[in-house]
């Protein structure tokens, strides 16, 4: 097929299929906007001095601690997970209309190969354009917030730019990943040219395989959390291998978590069936059964979202431990001194990561929102036509959103808190030996007097793990929950009149 | 519509058991509801030709007497013409009348199986034949308006009883399950 | 000269069997009606036959090849350069132009756009559509779209034509334009082909007819059984 025609086909689309491209695009500008900073920050080069010596240019303690850098780059890397999430999202706004069209490019004689070198393109420039805008707004920003203040501190990195090399990763890498994946997502599509008028219903549903991914996400965060508990070289811990790992892990474990999804609604389906009598149960068994990646769609962003907060709740949990152990040991000592603003200005960068993925969520449940109105339409008319009151058209889309998603909100939480533990583990505290001065300070000081009146207080070293942090894991799942309601309530206010019947007219 | 084949429908309601002439008459309009209703004197007319050559006979008084209380059974010969007339398909020709009715009726009526199978086979054949043939004519490109105009005719009218013929069968074989399950 | 062969065909639905081996020898310039009540396999027939499905069993032979043992991508290319498919509705692609269609088994096959467009429109204008060349699918009526629908099947020349009821949403006359249409191609240029409907008017335009029901071949036409003894009425 000659480039010209290549690119008609691939322009050839509705509305619906430019928002989705506009969509793509943003979420992986987003997406390298995260990634971009965390290589900037990781890129801060270490200053002269100790292992501990600050980068005395920044203001902001995020920056300058070495320890909290590091927190900072990867809190960022992690933030590109559910981001991800969202374009995978955005990537399937008008997704059967669009697989119909290249199902009908298949009967007129498109091979396989052709139809998902078309859908790839579509993806790979639509990203390419997000990661290159990204980019361009990335250096601007870079001559626009170099503003040294009074003290000739940055608040933001603006004087260290990665090497070209990783920049470039980034900037192509993203949209080759993407091009790849939609060349997998495909694979159901491209093999039959009938598109979906007779397909035989795939009793079994989708394999249990989200597990395994689960598990290799977790075991990748369990491995790199030993990396950095053990490691002892110089120039601290092997930050590639670790990058890699914790990517890498954060990535598979969403996979599995939004693929899990659906094995949860196949299995929602088939029970509901068994068990329902009313009609509008029955509706919704049977449409959970025909399409279970429907929810895994409609709220992957928000499944991500949840994951990184609950990874974020166990890791304040994990804080607030050390900080308890610190203040305890202090008291021992009988000094009493507050929680170290390490871990304040710790929390804060957490909090500040939670909002952000709170907002990942909101957009992807909006994205939810829209596709729902947008592609169900037909599908809804034709019910209401065939005599199904509208209520319990209502009532069957409520049982089909919420009844699988209380099962994959627990999943999600469970897996972010499983994730975190592996990461961060147990808290350790070394144990300590202090000089106590029981008199005065002159006393002491004097090194005749000394022996006498100061004693040795040791503690001893303290390992314990932190406790699960059920409330915040109960107001997350709720909120999430109250967040699919919504949603559903949403869409359901705009089912009235997205059921006309001059939604059956085909084109 | 009750014509020209009275006599062989009056032969084929007598097939499945002599009848008084009264249950004859009777029996057609049951059989044949669309049909105009047969006159009893039309009914002893016909009795009368067939008795006359020999296809029917009367098969005994009652003590009452009087014709409609005499009944009448096919002879040997009155079998053997309602054998002949089943086996003969009714020609195609532009179209068909009732006469197709009363024949896949009676067909239908009658206890033999293979005889009605193979006239069945036999009358689709020739439909569809006389079809492909009228078709042949309209996509010829010399054919005139008047050709095509008889043609459609003709086409719409074998392609209804072609359709009829389709529909009954597959109500009989529905209505056999039924009775029979 | 048989060009299109199948030989106990075999295809099912998950558990529902559609065809249950059926063979069939369509020769070159030759029209076969496949008819039979809905349900009895027709469109699967010429579905395998055209490579579009593979069949569970059985074999399908185009010119002495096998096609059924062809990969998907080369069953594609047999799809826009030999065989042309014409569908009842849902194949003409809704973002495209009527042009754009028709000329879109060239493109897929590397044929540059003018060409392509040339040969698109030449066959628009023998069906009698050249005007709507330029809209697309929505704003056209039901014939007009079938018959668009007909110039993309054939403007890649192709020698088996597979037709599955190509005249159900078309009136009387507008059929007829689609059947004679179709009728000289296989005079003229020597093109099979395998034309599926349920109606006997359509079936008559072929040479010869074949009825399925249930997935076999009728070879009484009229699907037949036991319960035809009479007189229980």
């Amino acid at each position: 097929m000659r480039p010209a025609a290549l690119l008609r086909l691939a322009l050839a689309g509705t509305r619906t299929d430019s928002v989705r491209v506009l969509l793509t695009a943003l979420s992986a500008a987003l997406a390298t906007l995260a990634a971009l900073a965390a290589l900037t920050v990781l890129a801060i080069p270490k200053p002269a001095g100790d292992a501990w010596a600050q980068s005395e240019q920044y203001r902001n303690a995020l920056l300058r601690e070495p320890g909290l850098r590091g927190g900072t780059a990867f809190a960022l890397l992690l933030l590109c997970v559910p981001v991800l999430a969202l374009a995978g999202q955005c990537a399937r706004l008008g997704a059967p209309a669009r697989d119909r069209r290249l199902a009908a490019l298949r009967l007129a004689g498109a091979t396989p190969g052709q139809v998902t070198r078309l859908a790839m393109l579509e993806t790979g420039v639509a990203s390419l354009l997000g990661t290159l805008a990204a980019l361009a707004g990335y250096l601007g920003g870079r001559e626009l917030f170099d503003r040294p203040d009074a003290r000739g501190q940055l608040a933001l990195p603006t004087d260290v730019l990665p090497s070209p090399w990783s920049m470039a990763a980034v900037v192509l890498g993203l949209p080759l990943v993407a091009a790849l994946a939609t060349a997998v997502m495909l694979r159901r599509v491209t093999t039959s040219p009938l598109g979906v008028t007779r397909k035989a219903n795939r009793e079994r549903g989708p394999r249990p395989w989200a597990g395994v991914l689960i598990g290799i996400g977790v075991l990748a965060f369990a491995v790199g959390g030993s990396i950095i508990r053990y490691d002892r070289s110089p120039d601290g811990p092997p930050v590639g291998t670790l990058l890699a790992l914790l990517a890498g892990g954060g990535l598979t474990a969403m996979i599995g978590v939004v693929t899990g999804t659906g094995w949860i609604s196949h299995t929602t389906g088939r029970l509901l069936r068994r068990h329902a009598r009313r009609p509008a149960a029955l509706l919704a068994a049977g449409r959970l059964t025909a399409d279970p990646w429907a929810g895994s769609r409609t709220f992957a962003a928000l499944l991500a979202a949840l994951i990184f907060g609950a990874g974020a709740a166990a890791l304040r949990a994990n804080f607030a431990l050390q900080d308890q152990l610190t203040r305890e040991q202090n008291r021992l000592v009988g000094v009493d001194e507050g929680s170290d603003p390490f871990y304040l200005a710790t929390m804060d960068l957490v909090d500040l990561a939670v909002a952000v993925a709170v907002a990942i969520a909101a957009t992807g449940l909006l994205v939810a929102v829209v596709e729902g109105i947008v592609a169900r339409r037909r599908a809804y008319a034709a019910l209401v036509a065939t005599g199904v009151p509208r209520g319990t058209l209502a009532r069957s889309i409520a049982w089909q959103s919420l009844l699988p998603a209380i099962p994959s909100i627990l999943l999600a939480l469970a897996v972010g808190t499983f994730l975190s533990r592996g990461l961060f583990g147990e808290v350790n505290q070394s144990g300590t030996a202090h000089e106590v001065c029981d008199a005065s300070a002159a006393l002491c000081g004097d090194p005749a007097t000394r022996p006498q009146y100061t004693r040795i207080v040791t503690s001893p070293g303290v390992s314990r793990a932190p406790e699960v942090p059920w409330e915040q894991l109960a107001l997350l799942g709720a909120g999430a929950l109250a967040a699919v309601l919504v949603t559903v309530g949403v869409g359901l206010l705009f089912l009235r009149a997205s059921t006309a019947v001059e939604e059956l007219r085909t084109a | 519509m009750a014509g020209v084949s009275t006599p062989h429908v009056l032969l084929g309601l007598l097939a499945t058991g002599s009848k008084h002439g009264y249950e004859l008459k009777r029996a057609h309009d049951e059989r044949l509801p669309r049909a105009r209703p047969l006159a009893f004197g039309q009914v002893y007319a016909t009795l009368g030709r067939l008795h006359r050559d020999g296809l029917v006979a009367t098969a005994g008084h009652d003590r009452d007497g009087g014709p409609e209380r005499t009944a009448f059974a096919l002879t040997g010969d009155g079998r053997a013409a309602l054998d002949r007339w089943l086996s003969t398909i009714e020609p195609p020709m532009p179209y068909v009348t009732s006469t197709l009715f009363a024949k896949v009726v009676v067909a239908l009526l009658v206890a033999d199986v293979d005889r009605a199978r193979s006239y069945l086979i036999e009358q689709r054949r020739a439909h569809t034949a006389r079809l492909r043939e009228l078709t042949a004519v309209k996509t010829d490109p010399s054919a005139s308006l008047d050709d095509l105009l008889a043609a459609d005719f003709a086409v719409a009218h074998l392609d209804a009883d072609l359709r009829w013929l389709h529909t009954t069968l597959d109500r009989v074989a529905d209505w056999h399950r039924e009775v029979h399950s | 000269m048989t060009q299109l062969q199948a030989r106990g065909v075999v295809k099912a639905y998950g558990r529902t069997p559609a065809l249950r081996g059926v063979t069939l020898d369509v020769a070159e310039g030759e029209i076969v009606a496949v008819t039979g009540p809905s349900g009895c396999g027709k469109s699967t027939l010429l579905h395998c036959m055209a490579g579009i499905l593979r069949p569970d069993a059985g074999e399908v032979t185009w010119r002495d090849q096998r096609i059924d043992l062809l990969s998907e991508g080369a069953r594609s290319r047999l799809r826009r350069t030999e065989f042309g498919v014409l569908f009842q509705f849902g194949q003409l692609v809704a973002e495209l132009t009527a042009a754009e269609n028709v000329a879109l088994p060239l493109l897929l096959a590397g044929t540059g756009r003018r060409e392509a467009r040339t040969a698109a429109l030449n066959w628009l204008e023998w069906l009698g559509v050249a005007d709507v060349a330029d809209t697309r699918p929505g704003e056209m009526s039901g014939g007009q779209q079938q018959r668009c629908a007909t110039a993309r099947a054939l403007v890649t020349e192709p020698r088996v034509l597979f037709a599955d009821e190509p005249t159900g949403a078309l009136d009387t006359l507008t059929g007829e334009q689609v059947l004679t249409t179709l009728v000289r191609l296989a005079r003229e240029q020597r093109t099979s082909i395998v034309l599926v409907t349920h109606e006997p008017r359509i079936a008559a335009y072929a040479d010869r007819e074949v009825v399925l029901r249930d997935g076999k071949i009728d070879q009484t036409g009229l699907g037949l059984d036991v319960s035809l003894a009479g007189g229980q009425r």
